[in-house]
């Protein structure tokens, strides 16, 4: 029996699913595979019976919780999908300003009319089993989960900084290069794409287990920036943490 | 005494959350209201106080289709608030990087979010059983798409290489030749989807509107430009607001535009009737093929346009990757000098016109934004469709009147999260 | 140890004398046997590594004799001599499992370097079925003679670059972000040949950061086929340091277990040098000998300025030159100028050892406590980048990826590194080096102590890579030999080991075997009972383990639970806990899963031949020990006492309950056993093991104690046994660490300067006193 896949978003972009679905050849695999039973960007029907759910999006109204913890009581695994769900993402952007005045900057006087709360990760909400990182993910770490939830085994996600692939790469470095790189302290798995693309890390993927984050501090402030812009290039995507602290 | 309630919580095949909700009795419209429920994202907010250097970046994730689309306006209002001009080659990428875009938006609304509707099954799923050859193409068709921008990027889902002045990394010339015959091989894929779009059940509803859109002396305009109505002539991109017009909806508090009526619209019609003209040969033909002629006012025919555009796309980018080959690529220096300055940046996002304007204090960190997107635009008209149109199908039956509702919203091919503002509604 | 011991049996004095002699030059231990009866009876006296067997015999013939040998110690190897040979009779033994063939006359060099391959090697057993082509000797490339240097101009380098362009990739040195890297060239003029220093290493074509090793299908039919790429490449520009590096490759990936892999890109490869003439300010390259080389290369380049003064250093080389160049004898002017500029390059170096290098190791070694290493790394990130960027480093972990359609998939291995948090993680999440300072010390040991000891060969060429990249600016190995240094000199020999190793491709594809049994011992632990599918036998020793695969899942070490004497199927006894294990539990009878080895040393029977036996097995560590109880039951009169005692934590978790309850009835062993904690229906003893131990009366000099059992339980266990006197060198014991490539090449077995997967699992407590990681 085909396991049964629900796809759901919370406040994101959507771009997480559509690249999850980035596939030729391989979605008549992945359809051999699994029934997408519940993907309402893609199809109309949908049903309450599912085993695995991919969640993308980070949860910002009250009216969304709710909704996710019936999600983890219906399914047996959960997982969270892109940078918003594993670690907040850009949302949390908004967490160091105080709710109401975020809402004014946007709404000015019609502010009353809108609700709002600090954006957080899934994981805040409920228990999440695993993560496919990134802002958008790799199309290929997330067949390596579904692949891994196929065969059931424990999917081989790295524990290690962005700075080993880059290596792989060939990558020249780019503290080398007059800019810096949140890269040291942040979990590879996206093989180190942006510094190919001729820029830096910004820290999409979220910290390794066991960051030296002190370590990495002081190595940006060697190469000339405050602690402050330190910080807020942090906070780009891991604004949840930095904020939080 | 005919009760018709129509509620659909969170229209399907759509990207983004809203909702249709319908009530009449006998034959009398109590309520009729197309909602946006999509959670306040507040951009706005998270991109003061942000350096330059980050803002397109953050920019980008407004949206997951049309992120090349916001980066893009993004980069161009950052580059007029400083006062600085792109280079004929960053034009020139540019300009291909946004066709890559507008080819997998396309292809992913006419194939994957409305042919469904128009074939009568529930998605694409089914289809891999009944048109399997369509749906391998849509899927070559989004993955050229793909190749195509990672070629010139990095990736196409929140690029990676586009700066304010230009590129971070130029693709490499032998890779932009190779993926130019697979482009030729698309227009031949087009063909076929022409004839299967000729055997679409396209409702025939015409209710005539003001058409918005940028246009430019010299070609299609994508991503340069003035605003261009069809009522009203050219107005330059930096008074947007005149056109805009935003304003709330007492309750209902979704932010509407007008501008000489009392709606408008944006999108692939609204290009094709205001700039038909300077639509190339294929494209030109194509739409002929289909039946679809300048001014066209039936908003099913979105689509349509949509696969004309296709056409156009891929044309245009076969003419732009020849002018590249024969130039070559130069690295170019990209260093930026920043001053204190504001600047507003159009593109015609595959959904319809969009809108960044930013102002920078003279540390290069930006004080104010303002965002419009085209779906935003395009809420008043959706609600002006519906509310012509209920009145003449609403004795059909509900699930089919509900449907021609669904399909209504679909075919302007929205994308509700990029909406920066939400909608609550609350439903008596 | 008895591994070193050989046995010749030939029935002419003149074979058996020389081969004799020969093998004792090698320093093996050597017997001889004149007829197949004789060979018998030394099996049964004595055990040996490997048999030299002629076919030819008197009496019993030499297949006879090899069928019998196995039956007797299936472990020995076996090398068949013949001056007859015939396609059936090399089948035959090939079946029998003769590991390889030698054809007399015998050259020495030949036998010798058989011998030692045929001992170190894996225990391979050839999975080529009965058809086998009389093979003509593999010829072995002598070490080549540096020739006379010549002089080429720049118009002849291009020649040569454009010509071979034709027939192969070219990847050379080129400018990029203002640093140098290797990559393809397109064309002559992007070669930046006065570089100072590449971001990575050229070693990267040698070992790649990702490569597949197999591809395997699974579902109806499991079929698994080891995969070698073999692009012919020239790579142009590579310094010195790297050559040497290369040179340390060369040794580690094919003297011993020849890696078909790395095998087959050695061979593909062509080396042009050049001399560093600008060193990088972070390059110690003199100090590590590594700043000129004379071997390692096809051709070296040394700009004079116009010309290229150019020494050959192969036969590849000298083609290429003859072919593609015109070279002329350099004058005397020339030959000075290459000295003068190799001259200039040598004092432009600013850093250097303050030491020399030959004392690196004894230094070390004095400093394994020194506060140095915690002070050191704690500004270390773990981000790698040392790793990845060394010319030496070449540690790799193995997984498998499958398609989506779960029925293929490949096995790949890819870049890894001790410096990486998870390096030495197993399964149940213990972390044998979880601290930034003990993988700092071990990096620096490899680099000045280890790599020399095991490899002879310098184990830091002084590129200053790492240094370079390094963000927290602590990796250099200079600085930190320097910080700890005194005086020593380490000799250097520069000494060509490429040679054609046998391409066995066969090191990384496992065996595929039948699971024909299961027995459930405990809800967490099943023991499983395997037959090859080829139908021939393991061969292994007591203590040695296997590495089995789930195909798509994985690969995992598990030791061997039965004896070698009990033929046809072989047992592991496997305690569910990673993705594996699981995996194992999960299947039923009649499923196919891969086996590679056996590996290890296993336990040294004839050290324990004759002398009274103390077993003592902790809860899991039954599970190898048993196959050495089997054994000893089997052989029970080689042995003296033999007393076993197993501790389980409960009654519910005690194991092979029908095998305990026949040792407690048998005569020939002497059984107790205890529980930790019992239930209402235990009526044995109550207690951890220890207490058992004082009970038990022994001659402390006439018995070897054996101990297998959870970490913890070490430490205790050896209290009690040296209360009892009993010397370091009797207590044997079995190590577990993270094992994945079994043929000591990945890296992560290591406890200091040993592969457990090599020198062990089985060690005496008088070696684990000089492993200090081993605590």
């Amino acid at each position: 029996m085909k396991p049964k896949v629900a796809f759901f978003d919370f406040t994101s972009c959507e771009g997480c699913q559509l690249d999850a679905l980035n596939l030729e050849g391989e979605l008549i695999d992945l359809l051999a595979a699994v029934d997408i039973v519940n993907f309402r960007e893609v199809k109309t029907e949908r049903e309450e019976n599912y085993d695995i759910a991919f969640v993308e999006g980070s949860i910002s109204r009250e009216s969304e919780i709710p909704r996710l913890k019936k999600i983890r009581d219906q399914a047996k695994v959960l997982i969270a999908l892109g940078a918003c769900a594993c670690i907040g993402g850009v949302n949390c952007l908004k967490n160091s300003l105080p709710m109401d005045e975020a809402l004014r900057i946007v709404y000015k006087d019609d502010a009353r009319y809108y609700d709002t709360m600090p954006a957080r990760p899934i994981n805040a909400v409920v228990p999440v089993d695993y993560y496919v990182r990134g802002c958008p993910i790799n199309t290929d770490e997330f067949l390596k989960v579904v692949k891994a939830l196929l065969l059931g085994k424990k999917p081989e996600i790295p524990n290690y900084p962005v700075c080993v692939e880059c290596k792989m790469a060939g990558n020249v470095c780019v503290f080398d290069r007059g800019m810096f790189c949140l890269g040291p302290v942040i979990r590879a798995g996206c093989n180190a794409i942006c510094i190919s693309g001729g820029r830096f890390c910004w820290g999409c993927r979220g910290l390794v287990d066991d960051p030296n984050v002190d370590s990495e501090k002081d190595i940006l402030k060697k190469y000339g920036l405050t602690v402050d812009q330190v910080t807020e290039r942090f906070k780009l995507f891991n604004a949840y943490q930095e904020v939080a602290k | 005494m005919r009760k018709v309630k129509v509620n659909v919580h969170q229209v399907t095949r759509l990207e983004g959350h809203g909702n249709i909700v319908l009530n009449a009795k006998d034959g009398k419209i109590e309520e009729l209201r197309w909602e946006v429920t999509e959670s306040p994202r507040l951009f706005e907010a998270m991109l003061r106080g942000r350096s330059y250097q980050d803002v397109a970046f953050i920019a980008s994730r407004i949206c997951g289709i049309c992120s090349i689309a916001h980066t893009t306006a993004s980069i161009q209002a950052t580059e007029v608030a400083f006062g600085i001009q792109p280079s004929e080659q960053t034009i020139l990428l540019r300009q291909l990087l946004f066709n890559a875009e507008m080819l997998e938006s396309h292809v992913l609304h006419i194939l994957f979010l409305a042919a469904p509707d128009f074939l009568g099954v529930d998605s694409v799923f089914p289809l891999v059983e009944t048109h399997r050859e369509v749906v391998l193409m849509a899927l070559r068709l989004k993955r050229l798409a793909y190749n195509l921008a990672e070629l010139l990027a990095g990736r196409k889902t929140h690029p990676i290489s586009c700066v304010v002045g230009g590129f971070a990394r130029l693709p490499d010339l032998g890779e932009l030749k190779a993926i130019r015959s697979r482009i030729e091989a698309a227009l031949a894929d087009f063909e076929v989807i022409v004839k299967l779009a000729q055997t679409f059940k396209i409702p025939d509803f015409v209710r005539e509107t003001e058409y918005i859109s940028l246009k430019h002396p010299n070609e299609y305009a994508f991503i340069r430009g003035g605003i261009c109505s069809s009522d009203a002539g050219i107005t330059p991109v930096s008074e947007y607001l005149r056109v805009t017009n935003e304003f709330c909806v007492p309750h209902s508090t979704a932010k509407y535009t007008k501008n000489e009526r009392d709606s408008y619209m944006v999108g692939a019609l609204a290009r094709f009737n205001n700039n038909y003209g300077q639509l190339l040969p294929r494209a030109k033909e194509a739409a002929h093929e289909l039946g679809l002629k300048a001014p066209c006012h039936n908003p099913f025919m979105i689509t349509v346009a949509q696969l004309v555009e296709c056409f156009h796309v891929a044309e245009h980018s076969l003419r732009l990757i020849d002018q590249i080959l024969a130039r070559g690529l130069e690295e170019e220096d990209n260093r930026v000098k920043v001053r204190a300055g504001r600047g507003v940046g159009a593109v015609e996002a595959p959904r319809g016109i969009l809108f960044h304007d930013y102002t920078y204090n003279d540390q290069g960190v930006l004080t104010e934004a303002n965002c419009i997107i085209p779906t935003n635009q395009n809420h008043n008209n959706i609600q002006k469709d519906l509310e012509s149109l209920v009145p003449k199908i609403l004795d059909k039956p509900e699930d089919e009147l509900t449907h021609t509702l669904e399909m209504v919203v679909r075919a302007y091919d929205p994308c509700v999260s990029c909406s920066t503002h939400s909608l609550r509604v609350t439903i008596k | 140890m008895e591994q070193k011991a050989v046995l010749v049996v030939d029935d002419e004095p003149i074979v058996r004398e020389s081969l004799r002699d020969w093998l004792k030059d090698a320093g093996y231990q050597v017997t001889t046997a004149e007829t197949g009866e004789e060979a018998l009876e030394m099996v049964e006296k004595q055990d040996f590594g490997v048999m030299v067997l002629d076919l030819r015999l008197p009496g019993k013939t030499g297949i006879k004799v090899l069928e019998e040998v196995k039956a007797q110690r299936p472990w020995i190897k076996s090398i068949i001599i013949t001056a007859y040979p015939s396609a059936e009779t090399t089948a035959e033994a090939k079946r029998l499992g003769a590991i390889d063939y030698l054809i007399k006359p015998v050259a020495p060099d030949d036998l010798e370097r058989l011998v030692r391959e045929t001992i170190s090697s894996a225990g391979r057993e050839p999975t080529v079925a009965a058809e086998v082509e009389i093979r003509p000797k593999p010829p072995v490339v002598e070490i080549v003679e540096v020739k006379k240097p010549f002089v080429i101009t720049q118009d002849s380098l291009r020649s040569i670059v454009e010509s071979l362009a034709e027939e192969m990739e070219i990847v050379g040195v080129k400018s990029r972000h203002g640093k140098y890297v290797y990559d393809r060239i397109t064309s002559f003029e992007e070669l930046c040949l006065d570089y100072d220093v590449t971001v990575m290493p050229p070693t990267k074509y040698l070992l790649p950061a990702k490569e597949t090793l197999l591809k395997f299908k699974v579902g109806d039919g499991t079929r698994v086929s080891p995969v070698t790429e073999a692009i012919p490449r020239a790579i142009i520009g590579v310094h010195p340091y790297d050559i040497k590096a290369i040179e340390l490759l060369d040794k580690a990936f094919l003297a011993t277990n020849p890696d078909p892999n790395y095998n087959a890109r050695r061979q593909n490869t062509i080396i042009i040098a050049v001399d560093c003439l600008n060193p990088s300010p972070k390059s110690f390259a003199p100090s590590m000998g590594t700043h000129l080389t004379e071997t390692g290369f096809d051709l070296l380049l040394t700009d004079i300025g116009i010309d290229y003064v150019v020494t050959v250093g192969s036969e590849k080389g000298a083609d290429l030159l003859a072919k593609y160049a015109e070279v002329r004898e350099p004058t005397s002017d020339d030959i000075a100028k290459q000295k003068a500029v190799r001259d200039e390059a040598l004092a432009k170096y600013k850093l250097s050892l303050d030491v020399p290098r030959e004392r690196l190791p004894k230094l070390l070694e004095e400093s394994y406590d020194d506060p140095y290493w915690e002070s050191r790394s704690k500004t270390c990130l773990s981000c790698g980048s040392c790793v990845m960027v060394c010319p030496t480093c070449f540690c790799f972990d193995v997984r498998d990826e499958v398609s989506l359609n779960l029925k293929e998939g490949e096995r790949f291995r890819n870049w890894d590194g001790c410096m990486l948090v998870d390096f030495a993680k197993v399964a149940t999440g213990e972390n044998f080096r979880h601290d930034k300072a003990s993988r700092l010390r071990h990096r620096m040991y490899r680099k000045g102590k280890y790599i020399v000891e095991r490899y002879g060969r310098v184990g830091c060429v002084g590129c200053g890579r790492c240094a370079i990249a390094c963000l927290a600016e602590i990796a250099s190995p200079l600085e930190t030999f320097n910080a700890i240094a005194e005086s020593a000199r380490i000799k250097e020999e520069a000494k060509r080991i490429v040679r054609e190793a046998r391409a066995e491709t066969e090191l990384y594809a496992p065996r595929l075997a039948e699971l024909v049994k299961i027995d459930k011992l405990t809800p967490r632990e099943r023991a499983f009972e395997f037959r090859f599918m080829d139908d021939k036998g393991l061969g292994h020793r007591p203590g040695q383990f296997v590495e089995v695969s789930v195909m798509g899942i994985g690969e995992a070490p598990i030791s061997i639970s039965s004896s070698p004497t009990r033929d046809g199927t072989f047992q592991l006894a496997v305690r569910s806990v990673g993705n594996v294990t699981n995996a194992l539990h999960a299947l039923e009878k009649g499923a196919i899963v891969g086996i590679r080895g056996p590996f290890g040393n296993g336990f040294p029977i004839e050290a324990l031949e004759g002398k009274d036996i103390l077993l003592i097995a902790g809860g899991i560590g039954l599970f190898p020990l048993r196959s050495l109880v089997q054994y000893i039951l089997d052989r029970r009169s080689s042995f003296g006492r033999v007393i076993l005692l197993f501790g389980a934590r409960s009654p519910a978790e005690r194991l092979f309950l029908d095998e305990l309850a026949a040792w407690s009835q048998s005569p020939e062993i002497e059984f107790q056993e205890t529980v930790d904690r019992g239930d209402e229906s235990w009526k044995g003893n109550v207690g951890v093991i220890t207490t058992l131990i004082p009970k038990v009366n022994i001659e402390p000099k006439k018995t070897m104690a054996v101990v297998v059992g959870p970490p913890i339980m070490y430490r205790f266990v050896i209290i009690e046994l040296k209360k009892k006197d009993i010397p370091d060198d009797n207590i044997i014991l079995s190590l577990e660490r993270r094992m994945k490539c079994g043929v000591g090449k990945c890296g992560h077995c290591q406890i200091n300067d040993v592969y457990v997967c090599q020198e062990g699992p089985v060690f005496t407590l008088a070696q684990l006193r000089n492993l200090r990681e081993a605590v």
